[in-house]
């Protein structure tokens, strides 16, 4: 248990400094002057003046080798300094709480329907499988796979918003507005987990266990609430963990389509408005949302199955 | 008197082709039917099909009569029914049988509050009283992978028996279990024939047969060829079938005549000490080996028997000790037979294609294979098969011939025999010891059975199973029990 | 005659047929990458006033999008990038990732630890996060995006590879070659490449359907490829506003990258992700 936060902590380091380095290579191959854009990121553009400008020089070290330049701007992640927005001159931590809010809200809408649909429909095919409907399932859910997010977005929009006009395409704030981000991350995830599901029902049917619960006497129906259940829930929690991948890129690509006002939206618009502390904030957010779900998932996975619990 | 159950000419088949003849049995209470017979003989399948669980495509054809009066058609499955409450099946292997999510008591708990409609405070209290009766006491709140091998199979008992079903089914219960445990098993099944129960035993170990006493029933290629009370067919067997069977079990086996092995070492041990995580698998063991000589060792699971063999052919590390290899012989004159030759064979080239890989690597005379297949009885045709399409006691031969093709002075037996059957495991040792005689080459026998040791070697080595709690605070060898078998 | 092997389940391998019919429609859309500026050289960025927005016409067999640009030119030329740009990746990552994979598993100890710990620092960020930050670096370069897909690429032929070769190497097979005199060249040629290859056959499957689907991604997000290039995720961004006037038009980018991630798909076999 310890070793597996010990994991994930390192991750969350490993995330830091990847963002950190890949954020300061973008900086430093900006065109321009790095400590009048600094002292403008700070203090606002309206407060810069070569005066400033110069102080940040000499402060940050910008004269110094680059190592040194690194250093510090590590150093300023390490201490959350993540500064100021080069574009509306507000303080990145703000932005980004705000955005990592709505994009979380998305994120859990996404799985938690994607659990409604997915499983059931899978136990449902792994019960029978050969069969009509599970043939079915299969073509679904190998189509769905095959489509990226993005494209099951747009399909989505022209047919529920465009064509039949029932929900709005674009947009936050009413419930309306989250019926088709959700719904479209919800789909890739669940053609995923209806797949897993249907595997681990075959193999839980043929197991070892599950026979011999049936050579005890139990009926069908609490053979498959006793010992069904849990064992393919397993498998299920598990893969959710590969899942989160997915997840996360989902939310880059699907936040801007619905322009959802989230961590995705924003990092996008950073990199087009080439706003570097947003660019940092934003990737770092996103990069610690993967490690803290994917810390989630194994603390899920830990408590349904035992046999990861060392003695 | 009634008995418990009866099958009248109950025959396993496919669609097309018969797989077990008609059999008639009768199981009565407190009395233990064994069915005796090599994989592949439909032994199995026969107890699948009184059970009513055969796979999807078979078919068991015939009537079934249970104590209770209730009777139908082997092709039926009204007999589901009577799963757990008039028929119990202990599984094959507890510890995949288990629910591997479910903590032990609810294992048993649910089959008192299932199937035998009990309380659950009632239940609890029974499932408790019954794993103490086991000697399971403060196992109730773990999960299977946190029992032992004999924990599991006791548990996997108490949730059978709960049901208080008349008749148990055992299909190779003692399957992959040391001698300790077997004795266990027996015990457990003798305890429910003792309680009027009756058994229907599926077995390819004639000493299990011969220690539940009862009758017993040769089947071979799914026919019986031979009936009765146990001592009477495995002490006098008549047909020729079972004749050879019993010869087969290595405690008929005539013992090996003392010879004086002399000449310079092949390999020479002394004070050699091993540890695995924080056990002493064993120290102080000091011996030699000389050409031609049979080393047998023997000793319970996880006492690092093989660690042994492999500790000589530098595959493993010795933690302290000194090892002296023969000098001036190659590397490869150091071999090692595996115990499932399927996994020592690349599955991706043809048998014949693997020993001429070996035949160029080292250049050496092709022609001695096929004077080495004859003397191994091995067809040519063989050559030609992959390794997964070869049987169990063929492919062993085979790891024999390969390894003998180097002309070895040593080879490693790690239990070469455990995975045949009794009939294909004699041969297979005969052989051995034969080829070993033949070429003076030292052989390192490890196996489980002390009976098939005491046989064939000509110094014996006994690895008692090591305790982790007092190993450190010991100081003298434990252990290195070396006696020249006489 | 061994009884309990007849009851053997001798079902059909559905995986061979999905696979077969994933190979004839990857080949199909090669073909249509390759075939049509053969026979069709129309220039992707020509721009046809007459004709915005039309749909399938004589001088247009497959329409035209907003700006009167020939359909069937600029979708052969963005499978013709989508495709060549995942299999440049994929071939790319795979040559680091099973060599790094192999060594790692081979050499064991510190080797192992510290190449482990390079894949797990990768692995770290989401890859479409890595590649998005990498793009942003060098914007429109060509070169980064191909850099940044083979970078995240690597890892998973890294894993596979060192996961496989060790349960090989420590196989009882791979011992007994070893003592037999064999080296390290024929243990990988006869055990550990028959293992390795028909898994890196799938792992570059869904390796090139994720590079053309990250590529696609952003593309959509206008952060990857530059307009006027051809490129899937780019063109339907572009035509989703003229959806109501020209459907046809924006189904058709939709439909060919369905068929690209489907055929990889069934290439790859039904199992996993």
């Amino acid at each position: 248990m310890t070793r597996l936060l010990a994991f994930r902590f390192l991750q969350a380091v490993m995330v830091a400094l990847l963002v950190g380095a890949l954020t300061f290579l973008l900086m430093s191959l900006l065109p321009g002057d790095a400590a009048y854009r600094i002292a403008a990121g700070r203090y606002g553009y309206d407060m810069v003046s070569t005066a400033a400008a110069e102080a940040v020089r000499a402060e940050l070290g910008l004269d110094q080798p680059v190592i040194w330049r690194f250093l510090a701007w590590i150093g300023d992640l390490a201490t959350l300094d993540l500064g100021h927005s080069l574009v509306s001159g507000k303080p990145v931590m703000e932005a980004v709480a705000h955005e990592l809010g709505s994009s979380i809200r998305l994120a859990i809408g996404a799985v938690a329907l994607s659990f409604v649909m997915g499983p059931p429909l899978g136990v449902m095919a792994g019960l029978r499988p050969g069969s009509v409907f599970d043939r079915c399932l299969l073509l679904l859910t190998t189509v769905t796979r095959a489509v990226p997010h993005f494209v099951l977005g747009v399909v989505l929009v022209i047919v529920f918003a465009v064509s039949l006009g029932l929900v709005p395409s674009a947009g936050h704030g009413t419930l309306a507005h989250t019926v088709l981000p959700t719904l479209t991350l919800a789909l890739g995830l669940a053609a995923v987990s209806s797949r897993v599901a249907r595997d681990a029902t075959i193999d839980v049917a043929a197991s070892a266990y599950y026979g011999f619960g049936r050579l005890k006497g139990l009926s069908s129906f609490s053979l498959f609430t006793r010992h069904g259940l849990r064992n393919i829930g397993v498998p299920v929690v598990t893969y959710l963990g590969v899942q989160l991948v997915y997840l996360i890129e989902g939310v880059v690509v699907v936040e801007t389509l619905f322009a959802w006002p989230g961590i995705g939206h924003g990092l996008v618009h950073a990199i087009v408005q080439r706003d570097v502390p947003m660019v940092q904030g934003t990737a770092l957010a996103m990069g610690l949302m993967f490690v803290v779900l994917n810390t989630l998932v194994d603390l899920a996975n830990h408590w349904i199955d035992p046999r990861g619990r060392k003695v | 008197m009634t008995p418990l159950l009866r099958t009248e000419a109950l025959e396993i088949r496919t669609a097309e082709h018969q797989l077990v003849e008609p059999l008639s049995i009768e199981l009565h209470s407190g009395k233990a039917l064994t069915i005796i017979g090599e994989t592949g003989s439909g032994k199995s399948l026969f107890a699948q099909g009184v059970v009513g669980n055969l796979p999807a495509g078979l078919h068991a054809h015939g009537k079934i009569y249970f104590g209770s009066g209730f009777s139908e058609d082997g092709l039926a499955c009204g007999r589901h029914k009577l799963w757990g409450r008039e028929i119990a099946v202990l599984p094959q292997e507890p510890w995949l049988s288990l629910d591997p999510t479910m903590r032990a008591c609810a294992q048993v708990i649910e089959t008192y509050t299932h199937i035998g409609g009990r309380t659950t405070s009632d239940a609890r209290r029974q499932a408790q009283a019954d794993m103490h009766q086991l000697g399971l006491v403060g196992a109730e709140n773990k999960y299977p992978f946190q029992l032992s091998g004999g924990m599991a199979q006791r548990l996997a008992f108490a949730a059978t028996h709960a049901g208080g079903a008349p008749v148990i089914i055992a299909d190779e219960p003692t399957k992959g279990l040391d001698r300790a445990r077997i004795g266990e098993v027996i015990a457990l099944l003798k305890a429910g024939l003792a309680s009027g129960g009756g058994l229907l035993i599926i077995t390819h170990d004639i000493e299990v047969a011969r220690r539940l006493g009862g009758d017993v029933m040769i089947m071979v290629k799914g026919k019986v060829v031979e009936a009765g009370p146990a001592d009477k067919v495995l002490n006098y067997p008549q047909h020729d079938y079972t004749q050879s069977l019993m010869a087969a079990d290595p405690a008929c086996w005539p013992a090996r005549p003392f010879q004086n092995r002399s000449g310079e070492p092949v390999v020479s041990i002394s004070s050699l000490s091993s540890i695995r995580g924080d056990r002493t698998l064993f120290q102080g063991l000091s011996f030699d080996v000389r050409p031609g000589e049979i080393v047998g060792v023997t000793g319970p699971s996880g006492c690092g028997k093989s660690t042994l063999g492999d500790i000589i052919l530098g595959l493993a590390a010795a933690q302290t000790g000194t090892l002296q290899r023969k000098t001036g012989v190659p590397r490869t004159a150091f071999q090692k037979l595996y115990q499932d030759p399927v996994a020592a064979f690349p599955t991706s080239v043809t048998l014949g294609r693997n020993l001429a890989d070996l035949v160029r690597l080292h250049r050496l005379d092709s022609s001695r294979i096929p004077v080495l297949m004859k003397r191994l009885r091995l067809e040519p045709v063989l050559l030609e098969r992959y390794p997964t399409n070869v049987s169990g006691g063929e492919l062993q031969r085979f790891s024999l011939l390969r390894v003998l093709m180097l002309d070895p002075v040593f080879i490693f037996a790690d239990e070469p025999s455990s995975r045949l059957d009794l009939i294909t495991q004699r041969e297979m040792i005969e052989l051995l010891v034969e080829a070993a005689d033949e070429r003076a080459t030292a052989v390192l026998l490890v196996s489980h059975d002390e009976a098939l040791i005491n046989a064939v070697s000509d110094q014996r080595i006994r690895l008692t199973a090591p305790d982790e709690r007092t190993q450190y605070a010991r100081s003298e060898p434990r252990q290195s029990a070396i006696a020249p078998n006489g | 005659m061994n009884l309990e092997t007849v009851a053997v389940n001798t079902a059909p391998p559905a995986q061979v047929t999905s696979r077969l019919w994933g190979i004839g429609l990857f080949l199909l859309l090669v073909l249509f990458a390759i075939a049509v500026p053969l026979l069709w050289q129309v220039d992707i960025a020509k721009q046809d006033y007459t004709a915005i927005l039309s749909g399938p016409a004589e001088a247009h067999p497959l329409g035209t999008d907003h700006l009167g640009r020939d359909m069937l030119a600029r979708l052969a030329a963005a499978v013709r990038l989508s495709l060549g740009l995942a299999l440049v990746s994929v071939m790319t990552a795979a040559v680091p990732g099973v060599l790094l994979g192999v060594v790692a598993a081979w050499k064991g100890g510190a080797v192992d630890k510290l190449l482990g710990l390079l894949s797990e620092m990768f692995l770290a960020l989401p890859g479409l996060l890595l590649v998005l930050l990498i793009v942003a670096i060098f914007p429109g370069s060509f070169l980064a995006l191909y850099g940044a897909v083979s970078l995240v690429l690597w890892i998973e032929y890294f894993r596979m590879t060192r996961a496989l070769s060790r349960t090989v190497l420590a196989s009882p097979a791979v011992s007994a070659s070893r003592l037999l005199g064999f080296g390290p060249l024929y243990i990988i040629r006869r055990h550990l490449w028959p293992e390795l290859s028909p898994v890196l056959m799938t792992i570059a499957a869904f390796g090139a359907a994720s590079a053309i689907m990250a590529i696609a991604a952003l593309g959509f997000i206008s952060v990857g490829v530059r307009p006027p290039t051809a490129e899937l995720g780019l063109m339907i961004t572009e035509l989703l506003p003229y959806y109501a006037e020209a459907p046809i038009v924006i189904a058709l980018p939709i439909l060919v990258i369905l068929l690209i991630i489907l055929s990889l798909m069934l290439i790859a076999g039904g199992r996993k992700r």
